[in-house]
């Protein structure tokens, strides 16, 4: 096997491990065994062996709703945070620099506040305003910080860091004088998929599929965009699209993320890190490997948090956190002597 | 159409309401080595981002061969002209097999995907910049004159007739100044290319270009031959500093001493 | 380095795993513990009763039909929970939250989670339940999620007045077949509200009573059961004022109407008299000054459940204590 694909083959290898593992942890372990017979079964629609139609069940409607949605969501911010430090050439960026996570968590608030009817259209309310919420945000900073033909990367933090403190700080405002939703609210703030249904992984499918997909088309451009807007454009790329339609791709895929799963931290900064120490700063590899490493990432932590507290559950952002700051240290320090970013 | 200069009309360019460089008309043909000297603040640089396309224009026209450079896209473009820059600020991590590597975007489809032609004419670019054991060396373990050296590399790699460079010399040794200086000239005269080196040291100009401009607060102030432009009254003037100009002792090209 | 990172990430996944079969606690305690709360509720559900399909309307205004009276019920709420055990319903708690801790035998029912608002859906599901009984404070989202797991749930809206809290219990009564059960308990909640009404009927004063819910400080506001009960106990809710049911106050308007009660309802969280005395400033409250600080158990008086009347009673002690005498 050619050298090249070890990334992929290692980055795809976890992925199936952390995926079984998720199938297999709950109120009741599932053996990778009895995984395979449920599988068999499905695929070749022949009755399941008996004993097993709970289980069947619990993978079906349970666990690989989650597992997928989970998956998903850290692809999301995988990607989304590399695109983000590639555009703004900075190693503290995430996918929430410019505004989604304080939008979508206005925007979250801002529906839960009124009663919806309990309809399909009322229960998507939330997600659909989250959603909203952060894409307004992105584009009212995007707006602010471009000066004639350019969006200078300054420009685009200030105004994000504006943007941002005025959103969070209605966002507490209205958790404060809220009546009883605050509970609901802080729940969603601090992470972790409260709707594991299909409906929700259906729901957020195409927005990863159009900002992920435009995002693995442009890691060419991303490398070009590390030399400065200058240079980038001199070798002939056209820096102003291709940075706007970047910036929105990668805001799309974290806004629909989010709008489920509320805001999960440290997966969009720390993923793209460890995957540029471990397999070099190539955009072109660094993007859909840092997409697998997120959705194995946040798979792992989504089964801590059910599991570290049984039967408690821990909102999975607060996991991520915990688990993530020791792991990227020890990353850290087996790599900080080469000029890695 | 072949393209045979790189003309520069009435180029004006504002920074905000300071005018940067003003009514600039220049022409550069292939196998010309243009220097652009002028002190700090004069315009250099400006004329060289301005040249590539990568300023607004208050006024003026950059022609490659009749077609207005504005009219091109910036694919378009690069694959006419390209710029080296100081070799300031490079992603430390990209090796210098990968950066060279970027000079081919403009004949790349739009996943970046390079092909052996691509690879020959980087291995190519890497030899005729006496740089190509540093291929799989990482830039930022790179000293400033290989890094420059990569860079010129990288332009060359981008195989356009016009080239234009932004002060390459100024942060290398004397041995590395000259040696860079001579590979231009050399792959000028050779490869038919049309270049123009912003500068600031009047003596490498001297030595080295075909043809001198002096640019003083936005304007040009005298175009021509070493000779021509090279004058005590006129570097006197422009640089605030009284100087001599005595006729070199081995080449046939002024040398220009500070102190009147 | 890379294999190292790889072999250390699939150790960590293998321990997980090995964790994973060691703690599977939510099948064995119902087997063990079922036939102990049957001794302990002495209901009489040896009586054969037909099934028969009862058909009732939410709080989210959707049409609940069972074929017939629950008889595996999860409850998602400790309000719901002591509803079930007061009425006899006891022993068909399959499941309950976390917080679910009175009466002492629900502790031993199996926990389903509920902490931070979320529930170990696996557990419930693997309780088989035949109803799960939702509250005011969990949201519609975990009621249709429950649902697209083919779970039956009924949304138990939040009662704001005894009326509607009596209606509350009765419903519950005619979801799991104890009508009769829920009929005793109505009355005599009722029996005991009046009496401590009839205690208090001869008195006219009603000093101002300060109920803290929280030490930010935060008091109970108007439309809460709290300022319902501190009114019918025989006292002025110093909360009564506020804009909002769970309002945030200031030591000066404290100061202004300078209350003759403070009744600590965060003592739970570790307040108490000597901490409330000890804050800056509030040594200048008539209530400090003349130790009328009591700590109290707010869940008497939050959970919209059977023992609101004890509340009552208690608060009216603590307010009227000649009335008792």
């Amino acid at each position: 096997m050619p050298k090249r694909f070890l990334p992929y083959m290692t980055n795809l290898g976890l992925l199936l491990a952390a995926v079984i593992l998720s199938l297999a942890i709950g109120s009741v372990f599932i053996s990778p065994g009895e995984l395979w017979q449920i599988l068999h079964s499905w695929l070749t629609h022949s009755p399941l062996p008996t004993g097993l139609e709970t289980f069947s069940f619990i993978i079906s409607d349970i666990r690989l709703p989650r597992t997928v949605l989970v998956l998903l969501t850290g692809a999301a911010l995988g990607g989304s945070g590399t695109a983000y430090q590639g555009l703004f050439r900075n190693p503290l960026a995430d996918p929430y620099l410019i505004g989604v996570a304080s939008g979508a968590g206005l925007g979250a608030v801002l529906a839960m506040s009124i009663h919806w009817p309990y309809s399909f259209w009322g229960l998507l309310v939330v997600p659909m305003s989250a959603f909203l919420f952060a894409m307004v945000t992105v584009l009212l900073v995007y707006s602010v910080a471009r000066v004639g033909q350019s969006v200078p990367i300054t420009n685009l933090i200030l105004s994000g860091v504006a943007f941002s403190a005025f959103a969070t700080a209605l966002t507490s405002y209205m958790i404060i004088s809220s009546q009883g939703e605050v509970r609901r609210a802080l729940g969603w703030l601090m992470g972790g998929a409260s709707q594991n249904s299909w409906q929700a992984v259906l729901a957020i499918l195409p927005y990863l599929i159009i900002g992920l997909g435009f995002l693995l088309m442009n890691g060419h451009a991303l490398n070009l965009l590390q030399f400065g807007d200058d240079q980038a454009q001199q070798m002939g790329l056209p820096v102003l699209r291709k940075k706007t339609l970047l910036l929105l791709a990668a805001s799309l895929a974290t806004a629909a993320a989010v709008s489920f799963s509320g805001i999960i931290g440290f997966i969009g900064l720390i993923i793209p890190h460890v995957m540029r120490m471990w397999w070099g700063a190539d955009y072109r590899r660094l993007l859909p490997l840092s997409i697998i490493a997120g959705g194995v990432f946040l798979i792992l932590a989504d089964i801590l948090a059910r599991t570290m507290m049984r039967p408690q559950e821990l909102p999975v952002g607060i996991v991520t956190a915990l688990a993530g700051a020791p792991f990227f240290l020890w990353v850290l320090r087996r790599a900080k002597n080469q000029g890695y970013w | 159409m072949e393209i045979r200069a790189l003309k520069i009309e009435g180029l004006t360019v504002f920074y905000g309401k300071r005018c940067a460089l003003q009514n600039i008309t220049l022409e550069v043909p292939r196998g010309l080595v243009m220097a652009l000297i002028g002190p700090n603040g004069a315009g250099k640089s400006t004329l060289i981002r301005a040249s590539s396309g990568i300023l607004p224009l208050q006024s003026g026209k950059i022609r490659t061969n009749g077609d207005e450079f504005s009219s091109l896209t910036p694919m378009e473009r690069a694959r006419v002209l390209a710029v080296v820059p100081q070799a300031v600020a490079l992603p430390p991590a990209f090796t210098a097999w990968e950066t060279v590597l970027m000079g081919r975007t403009p004949y790349l489809n739009f996943l970046g995907q390079t092909s052996k032609t691509d690879e020959d004419i980087v291995r190519h670019a890497l030899q005729r910049v006496n740089a190509l054991e540093l291929a799989d060396r990482r830039v930022g373990e790179l000293s400033g004159g290989e890094q420059q050296r990569i860079l010129l590399a990288r332009a060359l790699a981008q195989a356009t007739p016009i080239l234009l460079l932004d002060e390459p010399t100024a942060h290398l040794d004397l041995q590395y100044q000259v040696a860079l200086m001579q590979t231009i000239c050399q792959l000028a005269h050779e490869d038919h290319l049309a270049v123009m080196i912003a500068m600031h040291d009047l003596n490498l100009a001297a030595r080295y270009a075909d043809s001198v401009a002096l640019l003083v607060q936005g304007r040009l102030e005298a175009v021509g031959s070493p000779a021509e432009v090279l004058t005590p009254e006129r570097i006197s003037q422009a640089y605030h500093l009284p100087v001599q100009v005595v006729p070199h002792p081995f080449q046939q090209v002024p040398l220009i001493l500070p102190g009147g | 380095m890379f294999r190292k990172s790889i072999v250390l990430l699939i150790s960590v996944s293998l321990l997980l795993a090995a964790c994973a079969p060691s703690a599977n606690p939510t099948s064995v305690p119902t087997a063990t513990e079922a036939p102990a709360t049957e001794a302990v509720t002495s209901v009489p559900t040896i009586i054969e009763v037909p099934a028969k399909p009862i058909k009732l309307t939410d709080g989210l205004g959707r049409s609940i039909e069972l074929p017939g009276s629950a008889q595996h019920i999860v409850s998602l709420t400790p309000a719901t929970t002591e509803i079930l055990f007061a009425i006899g319903a006891g022993a068909k708690v399959v499941g309950r939250d976390t917080f679910s801790d009175y009466p002492p035998e629900a502790s031993s029912v199996t926990d389903i989670g509920g902490s931070m608002g979320k529930y170990n859906t696996e557990a419930i599901v693997n309780l088989k339940p035949d109803l799960v009984i939702a509250g005011g404070i969990n949201p519609p989202e975990l009621v249709a999620s429950l649902e697209s797991l083919g779970l039956k749930v009924y949304f138990l809206a939040n009662p704001t007045t005894m009326e509607e809290l009596y209606t509350s219990i009765k419903t519950v009564g005619s979801l799991t077949g104890d009508e009769s059960g829920a009929d005793n308990v109505v009355a005599s909640m009722d029996a005991k509200a009046k009496e401590v009404d009839a205690k208090l009927a001869a008195i006219t004063e009603k000093p101002m009573v300060y109920y803290e819910l929280d030490a930010t400080p935060f008091t109970a506001g108007p439309g809460t059961f709290i300022d319902l009960l501190i009114t019918r106990a025989g006292g002025t809710n110093f909360g009564a004022k506020m804009d909002s049911a769970w309002a945030q106050i200031s030591l000066e308007q404290l100061l202004l109407a300078d209350p003759a009660f403070i009744i600590l309802g965060d003592s739970a969280y570790g307040e108490s008299p000597a901490t409330v005395s000890a804050r800056p400033g509030w040594d200048a409250l008539t209530a400090v000054k003349n130790k009328m600080i009591f700590p109290f158990d707010d869940n008497l008086v939050s959970r919209p459940g059977p023992r609101l009347v004890d509340g009552l009673e208690a608060l009216a002690r603590l307010i009227h204590p000649e009335a008792f005498k």
